[in-house]
């Protein structure tokens, strides 16, 4: 018997593990050139001029720029405005969209009565729905978790909605011989079961969010990273603008390499996402 | 003193139908009637479209019958329940438990304490050689294995009726011979009813106190084989002369249903 799993199972997965470290390093070190490369082309174009700094400041103006925004303090009011803003945002689309998705995914007439009304309203941008949020809600706090939730729901939806409808009919059924409540089958099965094919999902969900986040600050509110730089500009300071834009995407990268990271961990008994 | 008397599980008048999308009308099963006593090691054998599975999932409770009952101890059986445990083809194990967590998992629904069950669940896993694999998740392991642990969790909760839908299918042949005889001894140990479907001739008669055997549309029985092999069941059972005569039997009996499966199938 333990010769069969050695054979089965553990050789492949080495295989896939022990990436040799130096085509890791080969494969960092191409990544590096490439990035650097266009930094240092475009830090050339604009020191040689041929890039009107007013359109366009260079790489080391930016992170001048940067620099001074985080010394004063004005770029952190402004991320944590921002991040409070996606955290809420999307916590109440969490709340709202995965049950209403389990629900859907469970029961036929449940996804009969509700899909229509998803299906209705997800072909409507979230950038759409600006003037009727500031309508709503005014400029603010409120209207952005509006935009948020709206961005993020849809996605979370689905996600449950696919994932429950997906799983494997005998682990229901399992559960069910061996007597699992309705509680312990939603918490010890149904939920963690559905949970690596609802991941990719709840990082989409979280990409779109922050995206909302970026778009309703521009408009509708008077704090957070996107009203950073709509005021930039019209103060005509075109480095904190675009240090804005580094910083909302710095921040993005950073939320999305943590939910991956989590998403691996979740992922650590399903061997398809091991790679 | 009547309820001594009643069956244990009682199939009375089953039938099954289905509709198809087409909206034809598939006769899965037709007039089954069978009673098994309690502790009887039943074997249902036959081809595949005999209805030995659907049977199976109506003992289990996962589907209701279109005509007739399933009994169990005078009540009629209508949905599962942990007095009726099932062991699956492909495991269906919870993948993202471990071992030990999977056979706990019927102990902690029927409400037992956090270290009684780890200690009743490491109890099975020894039982079914698994001692050492208690914290491996299921994708670690082989197929022999997640069987095994397949069968612990079923067995943990103390069943009165342990269901079995082809479990040893899905498995190399050296693994299968060595489970069918772990498979025995468990269940010999125990006094829970097996209900034991397959397609494996030998595998029947090896296991079964009766073997019950099925034929396609409708599915239905053709033959109850009482058995005459006395326990421990072992490699020497195989070689026991109504062992060998019974398993040549069924074959002839078997064969023009197997060849004409294998035509469809061309």
């Amino acid at each position: 018997m333990t010769s069969q799993i050695t054979v089965t199972t553990v050789l492949p997965q080495a295989k896939i593990k022990v990436k040799k470290p130096s085509a890791l390093r080969r494969k960092f070190m191409l990544n590096m050139i490439g990035l650097w490369s266009v930094l240092l082309l475009w830090q050339a174009l604009a020191g040689l001029g041929i890039i009107n700094s007013f359109l366009l400041p260079a790489p080391t103006d930016v992170v001048v720029a940067l620099w001074n925004l985080a010394k004063d303090g004005t770029l952190f009011v402004h991320l944590a405005a921002s991040l409070k803003r996606i955290v809420f945002g999307y916590l109440l689309a969490c709340a709202i969209g995965l049950p209403l998705g389990f629900l859907c995914g469970w029961s036929r007439t449940a996804a009969e009565l509700i899909r229509p009304i998803i299906e209705a309203l997800r072909p409507v941008p979230p950038l759409a729905w600006v003037p009727i949020a500031i309508l709503w809600f005014g400029l603010g706090d409120m209207s952005a978790y509006f935009l948020v939730f709206l961005g993020c729901v849809f996605p979370l939806f689905f996600g449950a909605y696919t994932a429950v409808r997906s799983i494997d009919r005998n682990q229901i059924n399992a559960a069910l011989c061996l007597g699992a409540s309705r509680k312990l089958l939603f918490v010890d099965v149904l939920f963690p079961a559905a949970l690596p094919i609802m991941m990719p999902n709840l990082r989409l969900a979280l990409g779109i969010g922050w995206m909302c986040v970026v778009t309703a600050e521009l408009i509708a509110a008077q704090t957070g990273l996107g009203y950073l730089i709509q005021q930039s500009r019209m103060l005509f300071q075109i480095n904190n603008v675009v240090a804005g834009m580094v910083a909302i995407g710095i921040v993005g990268f950073i939320m999305s390499a943590a939910v991956e990271k989590i998403e691996r961990h979740v992922n650590a008994w399903s061997p398809s996402e091991r790679s | 003193m009547s309820t001594l008397i009643k069956p244990h599980l009682k199939i009375s008048d089953v039938g099954k139908i289905y509709a198809t999308q087409e909206g034809k009308k598939i006769v899965a099963l037709q007039n089954v009637n069978l009673s098994v006593q309690r502790g009887e090691f039943i074997s249902l054998l036959g081809p595949s479209g005999c209805g030995k599975s659907t049977l199976l999932n109506l003992i289990a409770g996962f589907q209701n019958p279109t005509t007739g009952a399933v009994i169990q101890n005078g009540v009629e059986v209508l949905e599962p329940n942990a007095t009726r445990t099932v062991v699956f083809q492909d495991y269906a194990l919870f993948n993202w438990m471990t071992l030990q967590k999977n056979v706990e998992f019927g102990l902690k629904a029927k409400g037992m304490t956090k270290s009684e069950r780890a200690e009743v669940a490491r109890d099975f896993l020894a039982r079914v050689q698994l001692a050492g694999f208690e914290d491996k998740l299921p994708h670690e392991v082989s197929g022999g294995m997640k069987q095994r642990a397949a069968i612990a969790r079923a067995m943990a909760p103390d069943p009165e009726i342990l269901l079995m839908d082809e479990p040893l299918g899905a498995l190399d042949a050296q693994t299968r011979v060595l489970l069918q005889e772990e498979i025995s001894r468990l269940t010999s140990e125990g006094n829970c009813t097996v209900i034991f479907v397959t397609h494996g001739i030998d595998e029947a008669v090896f296991l079964a106190d009766r073997v019950v055997v099925m034929s396609p549309r409708p599915g239905r029985i053709r033959e109850i084989v009482t058995s005459d092999l006395g326990f421990p069941r072992n490699a020497a059972s195989r070689t026991d002369p109504w062992f060998v005569r019974t398993v040549n039997k069924l074959w002839e009996t078997l064969k023009p249903d197997w060849q004409k499966e294998e035509k469809e199938n061309a």
